[in-house]
This record gives structure tokens, C-alpha cells and sequence, in this order.
């Protein structure tokens, strides 16, 4: 990512080297996660919700504005996914491309309504909306599958024109796919987050009141970082349906909406890598410690607790804020 | 950025720090089995051990349990040990998938059995049938596992609904009349033993009616007060867990007992210790009950489960137990892990007297991989003697008889090449 050469906000905080580091890991994951204990699908589900919880955060850390129905767009993204590569047609990004475009749309929508809400208020309207797809899914058997979910579609092999990457079964491959698209997602909002777009909302996020008297049009901004942030959920959704060939009516659920505000507190909101930290936690460590005792919730919330009273700005809010000491 | 440092450079205690971490992760690292010249052969069980079905889930672990420690005190698994991997599906469907994906991935598992939920056991069928790994459905009970949804390499040892609903549904004919009253769950499950149920009654000339009742009703008088108006010979309850609690108490309550019978499809052993003796009435299917006096190794089976839970052998206990038996001896008679060959050798395949427990040796049935196990239908009542004997048995009726032909089940079964 050329990208990182230029100066950033403070608040993204970035050194080339350890952004080298984090895509060098990334990169290299297929192949060091099996020494470590891991798997390759493990990786992908890191990066799934990494994207996930990074959308999430563009509007929670970089707007300061708190959603807790983003899980609706996820899922609208994977169903979105799911449906058109069972229904329309059997290809991959065009299934992924209509999918985040069913999430982008739908929150470009609901967004307008909800902009005007601020703090709690607006928290709670999201949950209602996200619900409202909950519900949906849950109820409308004979389309999404109701509580069993929606299955009968397989993601694609992927066409180029001059080669065809096996995706289907080759878990590797779905990896760099993968991640390609959550490099293409992650280099755009990084994009917005530095243009005077992104400045502007985080004056929004420092002083809503200043911005505005500012003659700043805050609603049109919250409501365009709302679709973005949609849209890339939604993404991050369809990829959850590639992944596993299925799509789940509890990923709507809003009690997903609290794990993905989980990882981006847990890892650092204020930052821009900290939400993919988080969610790396939490995966892992859901996985792991699930097979070791039934009571693995209890570990993750725990660990909750400790990073909010301990660390407050998340792991590597602290681990930034230490090396400024 | 600390002042005075140029950028990128790490420093003493970043390096303190990532030397830390990589020894952490040494400790933190799951624990990876080395070579031990005899490596065991590996079954991941998949179970939804926490949420609503956690108990059952917990008693076919039990089971499973069972089986593999007498499976290595024999023979073992073409001469090798083998070693259960339980893994928790928290009863949700993409943790279930995951779950599977990491026992194939990680854990290189060479059979999985799973789930209770029959929509995880569904979604798991994709993963087991994609990494071709043979897959054996303990306790999932919807009909599209091994009917439209069914899959080369999926076996399932519980019923089907249909074959419980036909079951209870033949001898309450028989027994009571042709007139019933439906209180029914709105979701899939109670939609699709309604529909069973109902095909079987008009069949027979037989009338009906019934409500659509949400998950989590509490005050069930509204649906009582139609049923009495209605007048049926039996008043079917396919209410499920804490909803079937509170509509059998209320109907006692009632005095609609009085009236008319209560049954439904199943009344698990588990379901029957957890409610007050009043809620212990009506007529119901088992899977599988502990006591058979008269088939050989169905006292000792109930024995060796008693030792480990302090109580009898049920269903589910007999489900995990019988699950690993399937693998191990299908492995055992083939002498191959390959999944592509054990699915045909399991296609018809008999399960022997000592781990059938039960009158007739049932056989997986060729054309849709569904094991024809005997259905005990009888009467609920509350504890006699044995805090156990719960449950009357008053007819046992064989699984051929009352499954749908394979043809109507929708089962087409694609092989690999």
C-alpha cells in the first residue's frame, strides 16, 4: 500500500515498518498459522471479521457515532451473497458485488432515517432496524431457510479471462482472495479516512457542535460514513458466506453486533489496525478456548472487562500510547 | 513517535516485548501431539454442549464416550486407539460449521458425528461432504437430513419426525379416535410433525384443528378453552422444551385430562426429569429406553451409563454410544478410513445385537442412509419405583413400517467420482 508513505492523523497513528509487518503476516499467515496451532480457514475468519469490525469502526472510531445493528448489514451482505449465487447466477464477485450493494443500499437507506439520532438514541434505533432483518431472515422459511439458514449455493471458482483461481477447494486460495478483497476494502477507507472527507469526520467525531458552525453539512457526512461503513460490512458478510457455503440468520442477530463492537473496543477504536487486532482475539481465542472448557464465554467477557478497565483505548491504543511515554 | 528516534527502528523493548509474546505463544499454543508410533484414529464429536440443548447434547457425549473406551480396551480401530474430539457448537449454526472445519483441518478427524440441531447437522453435511469425511448425525431429527438434503456420506443413527409422528399417530388411531386438536410450535420443526402427523390421520379419515403458537407462549388458556369447544379424542402438543412444560401443566390444570388424551412426537427422557410430575401424562415416542428386560447387553449398557451419570441410559446416551460403534465397526470390516468405501459399506449395513439394544438389529437403509430403528411408543407417568420409570412401553414398532418409502423422501444420493 503506497498509501502509508504519507503523512497520517495522528489518530491513525501508523509506522511504516509495523504496517509492513501486519500485511507481512497477513501475507505470510497460510503458512505460519499451522505452526502455531492454527488453520488456514481460522485465518480467513480473522479476516472476515478483521474487515467486519475495521467498517464497523470507520463509523464508531473515526466518526463517534455508536451502531449496535451493524450485524444487519453483515448479514444482508452474506444473504445478499448467498441468494443471487443460489438463484441468479454462479458467479462469485458478481454474487459478492450485489451482495455488498444490498447491504450498501439498505444502510443508504435506513442511514437517512437514523442520522439525526445521536447517542444512545441513535444505538437504539440501529438495534430496532437491525432486528427488523433478524426477524426476516428468521421468519421467511421458503426464501432465507429460517433458523436452519440459507444453504444450497457454493462459492465459485473465480474467472479472470486468462486464468481461473480455484477457490472452491483450495483453502489457500480462498485465503489470498480473501484477502485481496479486505486489502482492496481496507486501502479505500484508509483513502477516506486521509482525504478531507475523513478529517471532517473526525472534526465531527472532536466537535459535532464546532463542526457545524463550521458550516460543515453533518448529517450528509454521517450518513455518507454511514453507507461506507455499510457497504464494506456487507462485504465482510458475503465473504462469511463464501466461507462457509451458508448463511446464518444468528449472524443478524444484534447480540453480533455486540461482538463486533467488542473486537473494535477490544483491540483499539482510536486506531486504525486496532479493530483487526481485536478481532483476531476474539476468534482466536474463541476457537481455542472453546474446545478446552464449555464456559468459553465466560474467558471472552472477562477479557472484555479487563480491557475496558485496564486498557481503556484497546490493546494497541495502549501499546501506542506507551511507546509515546 | 518518540522524539529522537528514527523511524522503524525497533526498539529494546519492543524486541523484550515480541520475545515475550513468541514464548507466551509457545505455552498458549494448543498442544500439538507428536508421533507416538501407534497414532490414534481420530472421531470429532460436534454438540451444541452449551444452550437449550446442552443437556442431551451432554448425554450423547456421554455415550460416545462410553464407546470409545470400550472400543480401546478391544480390538480398537483397525489395531489403532482412538481418541474422541469434543467440540462445542454452542447450538449455532456457523460455529458448528466452523467447529467441523477445524476438526478436519487441524485435527485431521477421519469420521464426525453431530449435531442435536438438525439445521447445524444440515449445514455441517456441507463441510463433511465437501473435505470428504464420513459423517454419522446422532440426534438431529428433521426429515431433509436424509431426505432432500441428504448426502453421500451422511448417516443418521435418530429417527426421522415422520417416522415418530407415524408411529404415535398409528396407535392413537387405533387407540382413541380421529378427532384431534393441534397446539403447534410456528416454526419448522412443529410445522413439519403437524404436517406428518396430519397426512397420517386424513389418510385414515380423520379430522382436525389447531393453532400456530409462538415460540415462548407462557398462558396457553385461549388455546385450551378452543380446544375443549372443539371436542377432540386427543389434543397433540408439539410444544417443545419450557413451552411443552407449561402447556401439559396447564392442560392438567385444566381437567382437560379428564377430557381427553395428550400426546405429541417426543418426550425425551431428559424433558421427562426435568418437569413436575404433573406435566408427566400422555402418550409419546422413545428413540431408545433403558429398559428391555428381555434384549441381551441392554442391563449392562444402562449399568456402564449409570456409573458415569448416576442415572439410566438414555436416548441420546444410546445415539453417541451407537454413532462411534457405527464408524468403528464399518473401519474394523473394511479395513480402510477412506470415506468413499465405508459410505458404501454403511449403505445397508446392520448394526449387531450388543450395540443395537433393542429387539430388531436395525440396518442404514441403502437408499437414504436412514437408520430403521424400532420406535417405542407408549405412555408418560410419574416415577414408579426406579426416580427412572417414567414411561410405559406399549407398543414397539419396527422403523421400516412407518418411514416414508425412500422414494418419497426426496433423497437423491450423488457419489464422488
Amino acid at each position: 500500500m503506497s498509501a502509508v508513505s504519507l503523512p497520517w492523523p495522528k489518530q491513525l497513528s501508523h509506522r511504516p515498518l509495523w504496517v509492513a509487518v501486519i500485511w507481512l503476516a497477513l501475507l505470510a499467515a497460510p503458512y505460519w498459522m499451522p505452526l502455531a496451532g492454527g488453520y488456514t480457514a481460522l485465518g480467513t475468519r480473522v479476516l472476515v471479521f478483521g474487515l467486519a469490525a475495521m467498517s464497523l469502526n470507520f463509523l464508531l472510531g473515526f466518526t463517534g457515532v455508536l451502531s449496535f445493528g451493524h450485524a444487519a448489514y453483515f448479514g444482508l451482505g452474506a444473504y445478499g451473497t448467498g441468494l443471487v449465487l443460489k438463484f441468479l447466477a454462479p458467479s462469485t464477485p458478481l454474487a459478492l458485488v450485489l451482495g455488498m450493494l444490498l447491504g450498501g443500499v439498505a444502510g443508504a437507506l435506513l442511514g437517512a432515517l437514523i442520522v439525526r439520532r445521536r447517542g444512545v438514541y441513535f444505538a437504539m434505533v440501529t438495534i430496532a432496524f437491525g432486528q427488523v432483518f433478524y426477524y426476516i431472515a428468521f421468519r421467511w422459511h421458503s426464501v432465507t431457510g429460517g433458523d436452519d439458514g440459507l444453504r444450497g449455493f457454493h462459492r465459485q471458482p473465480v474467472d479472470l479471462g486468462f486464468a481461473t483461481i480455484d477457490i472452491v477447494n483450495n483453502t489457500i486460495a480462498f485465503y489470498y482472495f480473501v484477502l485481496g478483497c479486505f486489502a482492496v476494502a481496507v486501502g479505500v477507507m484508509a483513502f477516506l479516512l486521509r482525504s478531507p472527507f475523513g478529517r471532517t469526520l473526525l472534526a465531527i467525531r472532536e466537535n459535532e457542535r464546532r463542526a457545524r458552525y463550521l458550516g460543515i453539512p453533518i448529517e450528509q457526512h454521517i450518513w455518507l460514513a454511514f453507507v461506507v461503513s455499510c457497504l464494506f460490512m456487507a462485504l465482510a458478510g458475503g465473504l462469511d458466506a463464501l466461507l462457509n457455503n451458508f448463511a446464518d440468520p444468528h449472524e443478524i442477530h444484534y447480540s453480533r453486533s455486540g461482538d463486533l463492537v467488542i473486537m473494535a473496543v477490544m483491540g483499539g477504536m482510536r486506531s486504525f489496525w486496532g479493530p483487526l487486532l481485536g478481532a483476531a482475539i476474539f476468534v482466536v481465542l474463541e476457537d481455542y478456548v472453546s474446545s478446552l472448557t464449555q464456559n468459553w464465554m465466560s474467558f471472552i467477557g472477562l477479557l472484555f472487562v479487563v480491557v475496558v478497565l485496564l486498557f481503556p483505548r484497546g490493546f494497541l491504543g495502549f501499546l501506542q500510547q506507551e511507546r509515546k511515554v | 513517535m518518540k522524539a529522537g528516534k528514527p523511524a522503524g527502528v525497533l526498539g529494546r523493548r519492543s524486541v523484550l516485548k515480541a520475545g515475550a509474546a513468541i514464548g507466551a505463544l509457545q505455552v498458549a499454543s494448543p498442544f500439538i501431539i507428536q508421533a507416538r508410533g501407534e497414532m490414534p484414529v481420530k472421531i470429532g464429536l460436534v454438540d451444541p454442549l452449551t444452550g437449550v440443548y446442552a443437556a442431551i447434547a451432554r448425554n450423547e457425549v456421554v455415550g460416545a464416550e462410553l464407546a470409545v473406551a470400550e472400543i480401546n480396551r478391544n480390538a480398537g480401530m483397525l489395531g489403532r486407539p482412538v481418541e474422541l474430539l469434543v467440540e462445542d457448537s454452542a447450538n449455532d449454526v456457523g460455529t458448528g460449521v466452523q467447529k467441523t472445519r477445524k476438526l478436519i483441518d487441524r485435527d485431521e478427524v477421519n469420521v464426525i458425528i453431530g449435531d442435536v440441531n438438525s439445521g447445524i447437522a444440515q449445514a455441517m453435511a456441507g463441510v463433511t461432504s465437501e473435505k470428504k469425511v464420513l459423517h454419522i448425525v446422532s440426534g438431529g431429527h428433521t426429515d431433509t437430513v436424509t431426505g432432500t438434503g441428504c448426502s453421500w456420506n451422511v448417516f443418521r443413527v435418530c429417527n426421522t419426525t415422520t417416522m415418530d409422528s407415524n408411529a404415535v399417530a398409528d396407535l392413537l388411531i387405533e387407540k382413541f379416535g380421529k378427532k384431534w386438536y393441534f397446539l403447534t410450535p410456528d416454526y419448522a420443526y412443529g410445522h413439519s410433525v403437524q404436517a406428518a402427523l396430519v397426512k397420517r390421520l386424513t389418510a385414515a379419515g380423520g379430522t382436525y384443528q389447531g393453532d400456530l403458537i409462538p415460540i415462548g407462549t407462557i398462558e396457553y388458556s385461549a388455546y385450551l378453552i378452543k380446544a375443549k369447544a372443539f371436542g377432540p379424542n386427543v389434543l397433540i402438543d408439539v410444544m417443545g422444551s419450557g413451552d411443552q412444560v407449561n402447556s401439559l401443566k396447564q392442560f392438567v390444570q385444566f381437567g382437560l385430562n379428564k377430557e381427553m388424551q395428550v400426546s405429541g412426537t417426543l418426550f425425551e427422557l431428559e424433558s421427562l426429569r426435568a418437569v413436575p410430575d404433573e406435566a408427566r401424562v400422555g402418550w409419546w415416542t422413545m428413540e431408545w429406553w433403558w429398559d428391555q428386560p428381555n434384549v441381551p447387553g441392554v442391563k449392562e449398557f444402562n449399568a456402564a451409563i449409570k456409573q458415569r451419570t448416576g442415572a439410566a441410559a438414555t436416548a441420546r446416551n444410546w445415539f453417541g454410544y451407537a454413532s462411534v460403534y457405527t464408524a468403528a465397526l464399518v473401519a474394523n470390516q473394511e479395513k480402510t478410513l477412506d470415506a468413499v468405501k465405508l459410505a458404501h459399506a454403511l449403505s445397508g449395513f446392520k448394526l449387531p445385537p450388543e450395540v443395537a439394544l433393542q429387539p430388531a438389529a436395525p440396518a442404514y437403509r441403502a437408499g437414504d442412509h436412514e437408520l430403521m430403528s424400532t420406535v417405542f411408543v407408549g405412555e408418560a407417568h410419574p416415577p414408579q419405583g426406579d426416580p427412572d420409570n417414567m414411561f410405559k412401553v406399549h407398543s414397539l414398532v419396527a422403523g421400516e413400517k412407518v418411514a416414508s418409502p425412500v422414494e418419497e423422501t426426496g433423497c437423491k444420493l450423488q457419489w464422488p467420482a
